[in-house]
């Protein structure tokens, strides 16, 4: 029994002066572990009376658990004085600069035309691409314009040859899908227009155009316009109001400016953004459509012009410059 | 066509501030550009349609706002005016004597003159060379002056000719070959039959609703005049300002079309200006050649259609008033009408024509908003277009930047071999192509942002002759990551990072084909590290002379893909297959083999050798130099295997064998 208490108390100051989980860990080996010496004591049970065995016994495990108890105790002090040293010493600078994984710049015209897309499709539009050279018949012709009309001269041309020009505008579109599907449909193109102007901060000889027109039975204007304020509340945000005002364009009749207002865009003036209109009844007859039963509208308007709008971004020449600067402001 | 504020309300009396005038203008579809504030006067700037002639003037403009204005009334000027101002003596014989006119061509339709007899032709009334100035015309002489201010009020055009400088006819014909006249402005034109001349019997003495001839134009010393308005074709008069190069407030106004019966109206107003101004009365008469006056027909206009088309509800009475308002001759028959236009609106043609007059003056903002139902086709991008779509976003997610650029263009070292497209009238030397490839615009890109690291691709429409398609370029140099503090190398792209992002693009758009080594060189890459796919991509580093002359890094790699084509060989072949649970055995073999030796053919004779069970081989090394022969590399591939149920080392170790005896016939031996 004093054997017992001789050890009980050599560990426990062992213990107390431990300084180190590590340490400890060496105590326990020592002392508590399955061949530590501790339990060595209980090998020499086997010399003693039988009616001391059971005590002795006894003893020696409630040593153990004792020490053990305050091992444990001392364990966790120590490894929370520990850790916190550690911790200390694995300190980084969280204001350091992160490492991002690479993504490219999607193009700000790029942004635009995906976010068209995706309004135009979901109102039933059917996205058709054609040529930006173009012939003179589908550029003007199958648009309803009279031969050599001033309407040309908004529209100062880039001729390839005497009947293939850049087309200078997307309605040019009409034409090859009236040769193609017959009513009712709806359609929308987007693309390059080319016109030869001189270049400055708000125009260009290149720029983009959103194209649309349906026909259908009992189209009016009304859904021209509740179709446009749709697009605009999509676009330009949910108080977009619609307006629209007398204009002429060959191919449309009635044909119609429009414009929008909401507060994201100069406040809740009015913005013209391009042209619409009922498509022109000389064009349903010339690809054989009743206008008695069909109507349609069609409208159009710049693509450059809405992140210009939207962002104040003040020089159209910074499209096609691709300066990595301008374009990762948009990301 | 410019205003001033008094001249509006000699025409318009109402209430209405000039800017109010200007909304309601714009709402009618002539659109304010600007209102200006001009020596104390407000000028309207006003933007006229090209189908609208008629709004070139005054009067037009005063008719509109009478129409859409319930408030104002018209002057006694716009009603003498609107009435044609006859001023009695139109049918007096006096002037013929003075004036022999003969019209020889179809281009015009109505030829009328008159005469004015003891002129000073000195300043013109203070009050018109103000209005004049006002809206930027330069003052010149009374004759002259009175002919501009007529033409702003009436829209009529009118010349003035010193008559005693003219022969004694007036003969209205197309140009001869050999013609030449001598503009006011002082240019010498050389004529031609297509060009429709005003002669006085052996010379042109004025273009036809251009510009009068210097040798004929009224001077200080004129006296007597002869003052035409007439009526010209406007596609005849458009051809001839055209072909003169010549751009006047006459031709303008005829290429839109003048009111044929207008044509006195203007003489008239002329002399009754100048007897206000001078107490100069005109020679009695009118001379007026004017065989066929143009008839319109009356057309056929419902208000259901009226209705249904304007998509808001408008009475017939409604109608009615507004297309009578607006100078249309209306007969009603129940709820539909026989509308027979006025003379001075070609425009108005089709029922659809009078909807549009009688929605306008009805006002479009009372059009409610609807959606269209009926048909809903699948809308949204599909088919080729929703393959563009996805190749871009793969590259966006590969980590390249996406440019767009120009399509007009100079020429490139870059530029494909082809039958070019060229621009007939460019913009300037330097766009008097149309690209043909993207690269020389990635090229572009490059060095605008710094002339390396720079990891761009663009698609977009290229042009061969006969052929139009939308193409990817690509290009990269230089590290894709950007600089970081921390150690690791910045990995330089080459031809293997961009094959790498090539096969991943083609591969999530489903495009099926191989990359393979061409047989033809092309000369724009390096010979010997380019790659083609079928015959609708290249890519490879770029030749040194061609990095030389467009002043890239010798490094750069390109790729260049015809997406047009390389959508036919899209196809969605996934399909699911069932998972094995078994964990894999791998094997490693190192070859060596001759650097000769295809690796796409080592591939493939594993691929063959190791049948199902392979289910991934990849190289993880490749080493050359000391202890391998010249001319040799080796290899350290690495195979896969999975199967149902474990493979044992033995069945593992027997597959792999079959391997390496495979890749004997490729003259490979195990390291």
């Amino acid at each position: 029994m004093e054997q017992i208490r001789e050890l009980e108390r050599i560990v426990e100051e062992a213990l107390n002066r431990a300084s180190s989980t590590v340490q400890l860990r060496e105590l326990e080996l020592k002392y508590l572990g399955k061949s530590g010496e501790l339990t060595g004591l209980m090998r020499g049970i086997g010399q003693l009376p039988p009616e001391e065995k059971p005590k002795f016994g006894a003893a020696v495990n409630e040593a153990k658990a004792r020490l053990q108890e305050l091992l444990d105790e001392k364990e966790l002090q120590l490894k929370s004085g520990e850790q916190a040293a550690q911790f200390e010493s694995e300190r980084i600078d969280v204001t350091m600069p992160g490492k991002a994984p690479r993504a490219g710049i999607e193009h700000v015209l790029q942004r635009t035309i995906n976010k068209v897309k995706r309004v135009m499709g979901s109102m039933g539009f059917v996205y058709y691409e054609s040529p930006e050279l173009e012939h003179f018949r589908y550029n003007f012709d199958a648009l309803n314009y009279p031969p050599d009309h001033p309407a040309m001269d908004a529209q100062d041309t880039f001729y390839i040859t005497d009947d293939t020009l850049l087309r200078t505008q997307c309605t040019a579109f009409q034409g090859r899908i009236f040769e193609e599907v017959k009513p009712p449909f709806r359609f929308f193109t987007v693309g390059r227009t080319f016109r030869n102007e001189a270049v400055d901060r708000t125009h260009g000889h290149t720029f983009h155009q959103i194209d649309a027109f349906m026909v259908d039975e009992g189209i009016s204007l009304a859904h021209l316009k509740g179709t446009l304020r749709a697009f605009a509340r999509e676009m330009f945000g949910d108080d977009a109001k619609v307006r629209f005002r007398p204009d002429f364009f060959p191919f449309v009749e009635p044909g119609v400016d429009y414009a929008i207002s909401t507060q994201k865009l100069y406040g809740g003036k009015w913005v013209e953004l391009g042209g619409a209109g009922l498509v022109h009844p000389n064009i349903l007859e010339r690809y054989g459509i009743d206008t008695e039963r069909y109507s349609g509208f069609a409208f159009g308007l710049g693509v450059d012009r809405i992140p210009m709008m939207a962002y104040g971004i003040d020089d159209l020449r910074y499209f096609l410059d691709n300066d990595r600067r301008f374009l990762e402001q948009f990301v | 066509m410019k205003m001033t504020e008094s001249m509006i309300r000699d025409f318009v009396q109402t209430s209405k501030s000039v800017p109010e005038i200007g909304d309601l203008l714009t709402m009618t579809g002539f659109e304010i550009e600007e209102i200006l504030e001009v020596d104390g006067e407000l000028v309207l700037d006003v933007n006229i349609m090209a189908n609208r002639g008629d709004g070139a003037s005054v009067l037009g403009l005063a008719r509109e706002i009478l129409a859409k204005d319930r408030e104002a009334q018209p002057t006694a000027l716009y009603c003498s005016l609107e009435g044609g101002l006859v001023l009695g003596d139109e049918q007096v014989a006096d002037v013929a004597s003075q004036a022999n006119v003969t019209v020889e061509t179809d281009d015009c339709t109505r030829y009328a003159c008159r005469v004015f007899e003891n002129l000073t032709n000195g300043e013109s009334p203070g009050w018109i060379q103000d209005r004049l100035k006002k809206v930027g015309q330069r003052p010149i002489s009374l004759l002259v002056d009175l002919t501009n201010y007529v033409m702003l009020e009436t829209g009529q055009p009118t010349h003035a000719f010193d008559l005693d400088k003219l022969g004694s006819q007036i003969v209205v014909r197309q140009a001869r070959p050999g013609e030449k006249l001598t503009t006011l402005d002082g240019t010498e034109h050389e004529l031609n039959p297509q060009q429709m001349m005003i002669c006085d019997g052996n010379r042109p003495i004025a273009a036809a609703g251009v510009m009068g001839g210097q040798d004929t134009e009224v001077s200080e010393s004129t006296t007597r005049c002869l003052l035409e308005s007439a009526h010209f074709d406007h596609q005849s008069v458009r051809r001839t300002r055209k072909q003169l190069g010549l751009q006047t407030d006459a031709s303008y106004r005829f290429e839109r079309y003048v009111d044929p019966q207008g044509v006195v109206r203007a003489l008239n107003r002329f002399a009754q200006l100048l007897k206000d101004a001078t107490g100069n009365e005109p020679v009695p008469g009118v001379v007026d050649v004017y065989p066929a006056p143009p008839t319109r027909q009356a057309v056929r206009v419902r208000t259901d259609r009226c209705c249904r088309l304007l998509g808001m509800t408008v009475t017939a009475d409604e109608i009615e008033k507004y297309l009578k308002d607006l100078g249309n001759k209306v007969v009603r028959n129940g709820d539909e009408f026989q509308v027979t236009p006025p003379t001075w609106r070609i425009d108005l043609v089709r029922e659809d024509d009078f909807i549009e007059e009688v929605g306008r003056v009805h006002g479009y903002e009372k059009i409610p908003e609807e959606l269209p139902i009926g048909s809903t086709p699948v809308g949204g991008v599909h088919g080729a277009d929703a393959f563009y779509d996805r190749v871009r976003e793969e590259l966006l997610k590969c980590g390249l930047d996406q440019a767009v650029s120009h399509s007009m263009r100079d020429l490139h070292p870059l530029d494909r071999k082809s039958d070019r497209v060229k621009v007939r009238n460019p913009h300037s030397p330097e766009l008097a192509y149309m690209r043909n490839s993207l690269l020389p615009c990635l090229a572009e890109t490059l060095l605008r942002n710094g002339g390396k690291d720079g990891h761009v691709f663009e698609t977009g429409r290229v042009f061969d002759a006969g052929r139009e398609f939308v193409q990817l370029g690509i290009l990269a140099q230089g590290a894709l990551d950007e600089v970081f503090w921390q150690k690791g190398s910045r990995e330089s792209a080459d031809f293997f990072s961009l094959k790498g992002i090539v096969q991943r693009v083609m591969a999530s758009a489903r495009v099926h084909a191989q990359i393979q080594t061409p047989t033809d060189i092309d000369p724009r890459f390096h010979p010997t590290r380019q790659a083609v796919i079928a015959d609708f991509a290249v890519l490879g580093q770029i030749h040194p002379d061609v990095a030389e002359a467009s002043n890239l890094p010798a490094d750069t790699v390109v790729a260049e893909i015809d997406l047009s084509r390389a959508y036919e060989f899209v196809e969605d072949r996934v399909s699911s297959r069932s998972l094995f649970r078994n964990p894999p055995s791998r094997r490693d073999i190192a070859i060596v083999v001759s650097k000769s030796v295809p690796y796409a053919d080592i591939e493939q004779q594993i691929a063959g050798a190791c049948g199902d069970v392979l289910e991934r081989q990849w190289l993880f090394d490749v080493y050359e130099g000391q202890g391998i022969e010249p001319g040799f590399h080796s290899l350290a591939i690495a195979l896969q295997f999975r199967k149902a149920g474990n493979f044992t080392d033995e069945e593992a170790n027997q597959v792999r064998d079959a391997a390496v005896k495979a890749l004997e016939s490729l003259g490979a031996k195990l390291r």
